[in-house]
């Protein structure tokens, strides 16, 4: 079956991290050449380029690089080669087989030095892989410019607290309706993150096509559209199975099966592609001095700390909020007392859901609107409301910031495996789980 | 349309060696989750473990293949038993979300591209398949099943994975009418009740997690012997809900769900896929495609058969839990 077409969009969005030594490698050869391996006579050529990837303020740039010796040693010979003005160069071998091509990291221009993302040596073998034409084989190398490598790490750490600090908010918006619904129902919705991410494709629509509104008045549109679609869920589904008396397993299966078919309709109407709003793109940074940030990046922190203190205040203060947290301490109690509890989770959908719309479209803005965007936030969800405690939201908000953190603090740490950066998120969770597996704030016979 | 074409693509795609690998990943779910109650949302992980503990130590590292299978069946066991000590003595929802995240830490460890040098990263591995080849006693040309043509080597890692399937399934039959078998249901009917009667819970649910396991590294290791190359992104979270929706098409708890299950999904998947494929297609002499760009074209057609098996899992939860051959008795849906 011919998957990897849908894969390869999936896999965009996740390669795609941002970190300050963010260098991309390998993962966009592959798509270039694609035709069969097949050669007629036995000598071949291997083609090595070698590209500088540049950091500037538009991006990375990708810069060819001349003058740098390549050898190539393998079975029948040892043959070596200078990349000419496009950064390429050719190497002749008279007999097919496997070779080891070496960058010769002396022979770089000063200001350029190895990168420690990508190897310098790459192992060819004209039976296997990707071939261009017939007996031609590619190999590319990726250097990096010397002067990054100056920067202080610690210099590094206030901005990569205040991504962390972005990060953590957009996802205990997304989450608090996760655990609430949790909470009050004790049911797992896998399909949480297409609620997320309709919030952010509507938003999308209104603003690139049809009426091509401000993005500020696009987003109120987008939070409804998230708020709607989890209270019909709620009616249209989950209550009706719920009297049905379908157990919380089925619901979460028939919520994964939701989620799939969901997020391909997205994927089938949206494309594959990572695309952004009109406004708040590419706008300076404000300096901070040890950090700097964008104005559209202030705007969603301020909007969200008003939005998860407002809703904790809600929580604590208001009668419909103490209703709330009363079924979701104790459903069956909560109901003797005269709580309509269909209501109140119905509340709690809608409520739920506009909160992981705004997070939508935050992080829409925040790092494009993509088709499986809340899909990939599902599992730091997961994590932070397991972290924090199930079924608590105020554990939710202080799982969203220890995962936010961790997971922005594994740039810093490791600087060259930013791709794994939700590596540092989910080893959280399952460390926690093993030390207090009921979570910071959860109650300990919800565990066995 | 060429029907002929369509049709027979589809039968052979439902007996494929990539249908072998299927049944025996969803085989090994079946144990989890069918017979035992053991939300696994991870499978696809431990099919990862046995596709790479193959071709990692084959290509990387010049291993002979018996020792590489060997390794399949000891990282395979350590993986459940990864998974299932912290989370076995926990309710069930810990066990879905520490399995499903295991699998993406395996999965985005893959495709790093850091870890290249050692997994191929986003291209993957190839060259891995040698061995297997090499006893292939079928002409390379293979034959030709009604419209559909099969290559020799396609050919014999079906005949070896029907022999690999008929075993596996015989033998989870056997083991789960046998007194072990019994309490792997007692404990998914009332854990209590099981536990009451002196067995130790935690003991069972780990056998049937290691055995399930290793069940579904062999399917991930056909899986890629087929494609001849081992690649991160087949195996997402999707790869393991596909698994459940076969589970719950054959039936729950049956040894032949998983192969029931599997021949209907993938027949109707690729049925949808290849008739949408030929009625978006435009040649240079017919460029008008038989269905309106407008409605799909030959860029998103392969997208509706995700829609339709994700709206077929919800569906058939919702209808028909038990599946279209299960037992209403056995459907394992109250798992706490």
């Amino acid at each position: 079956m011919g998957r990897q077409a849908e894969h390869r969009n999936s896999r965009r969005g996740r390669v795609a991290v941002r970190g300050f030594l963010a260098l991309v490698g390998l993962s966009f050869v592959a798509p270039l050449f694609s035709s069969p391996a097949s050669a007629a006579t036995d000598d071949g050529e291997i083609v090595a380029i070698v590209t500088e990837q540049r950091e500037t303020e538009d991006g990375v740039q990708k810069i060819p690089v001349a003058g740098v010796r390549i050898t190539a040693v393998g079975t029948a010979a040892s043959i070596e080669g200078v990349t000419d003005s496009s950064g390429t160069a050719s190497l002749k071998v008279p007999k097919q087989g496997s070779y080891k091509v070496t960058l010769d990291v002396a022979s770089l221009p000063a200001g350029v030095e190895a990168s420690p993302e990508s190897p310098t040596t790459i192992d060819v073998n004209f039976s296997t892989g990707v071939t261009i034409g017939s007996g031609a084989k590619s190999v590319r190398f990726f250097v990096g410019d010397a002067r990054r490598a100056v920067i202080n790490r610690w210099e590094l750490l206030p901005q990569t607290l205040i991504n962390g600090i972005k990060y953590s908010l957009i996802i205990a918006m997304c989450a608090i309706g996760l655990s609430l619904i949790y909470g009050t129902t004790g049911f797992t919705n896998f399909a949480h993150g297409e609620i997320v991410t309709i919030g952010a494709l509507v938003t999308f629509a209104l603003n690139q096509n049809g009426p091509r509104i401000h993005v500020l008045l696009a987003a109120p549109f987008g939070v409804a559209a998230s708020a709607l679609m989890a209270g019909g869920f709620e009616r249209q589904i989950w209550r009706p199975l719920r009297r049905r008396g379908t157990s919380l397993t089925s619901m979460t299966i028939v919520s994964i099966g939701l989620a799939i078919g969901i997020r391909y309709v997205y994927l089938f109407f949206f494309g594959g592609r990572n695309r952004r709003y009109r406004q708040f793109v590419g706008d300076p940074e404000i300096d901070f001095g040890p950090f700097g940030i964008t104005p559209r990046d202030i705007g969603i922190m301020v909007i969200s700390v008003i939005v998860v203190v407002g809703v904790s205040l809600f929580l604590m203060r208001a009668r419909l909020g103490k209703a709330i947290r009363a079924v979701a301490d104790n459903p069956d109690l909560a109901s003797t007392t005269g709580i309509n509890t269909n209501r109140i989770i119905l509340t709690v959908w809608l409520i739920g859901g506009g909160l992981a719309g705004l997070g939508g479209v935050m992080l829409g803005a925040a790092s494009g609107v993509q088709w499986d965007l809340g899909n990939i936030l599902l599992l730091l969800m997961f994590a932070a409301i397991t972290v924090g405690g199930l079924g608590n939201p105020f554990g939710a908000l202080l799982g969203a910031f220890v995962i936010g953190m961790f997971t922005e603090l594994w740039t810093w740490v490791f600087p060259n495996v930013v791709e794994l950066k939700t590596l540092g998120a989910l080893i959280t969770l399952v460390v926690i789980l093993l030390v207090r597996p009921q979570g910071f704030l959860g109650k300990k016979e919800r565990i066995g | 349309m060429k029907w002929d074409l369509i049709l027979s693509n589809s039968l052979y795609t439902a007996v494929s060696a990539n249908a072998v690998a299927y049944i025996l990943v969803a085989s090994g779910l079946n144990v989890h989750f069918g017979y035992t109650g053991l939300l696994n949302f991870g499978q696809a992980g431990f099919a990862a473990v046995g596709a790479y503990s193959l071709s990692i130590p084959i290509n990387r590292f010049d291993w002979p293949w018996p020792l590489a299978m060997l390794l399949v069946m000891v990282l395979s066991v350590v993986l459940a038993l990864l998974l299932g000590i912290p989370t076995l003595r926990l309710r069930s929802d810990y066990l879905a979300i520490v399995t499903i995240a295991v699998a993406e830490i395996i999965r985005l460890f893959l495709n790093s591209v850091r870890f290249t040098w050692l997994t191929g990263g986003n291209d993957g591995l190839q060259g891995f398949t040698r061995f297997m080849e090499n006893i292939n006693p079928f002409p390379d040309d293979g034959v030709t099943l009604w419209a559909q043509k099969v290559d020799g080597y396609r050919l014999w890692l079906l005949v070896t994975g029907w022999v690999l399937v008929a075993v596996v399934s015989t033998g989870i039959w056997a083991l789960m009418r046998s007194p072990w078998g019994r309490v792997l249901k007692s404990i998914r009917e009332d854990e209590d009740a099981a536990r009451s009667l002196g067995k130790n819970i935690f003991a069972f649910k780990m056998q049937s997690l290691i055995i399930g396991g290793f069940v579904g590294a062999l399917g991930g290791m056909w899986l890629v012997l087929d494609k001849q190359s081992s690649q991160p992104q087949d195996f997402s979270t999707t790869f393991t809900f596909f698994c459940y929706t076969i589970i719950i098409l054959g039936g729950v708890a049956r040894a032949k769900g998983p192969i029931i299950g599997t021949m209907i999904f993938l027949f109707v998947i690729q049925f949808v896929d290849i008739t949408l494929q030929q009625a978006t297609r435009t040649t240079p002499q017919d460029p008008t495609p038989l269905l309106p760009t407008w409605l799909v074209d030959d860029n998103n057609f392969s997208q509706i058969r995700f829609i339709v098996a994700g709206f077929a899992l919800a569906a058939l939860v919702v209808v028909r839990p038990q599946g279209i051959f299960g037992d209403k008795r056995e459907q394992a849906f109250d798992v706490r």
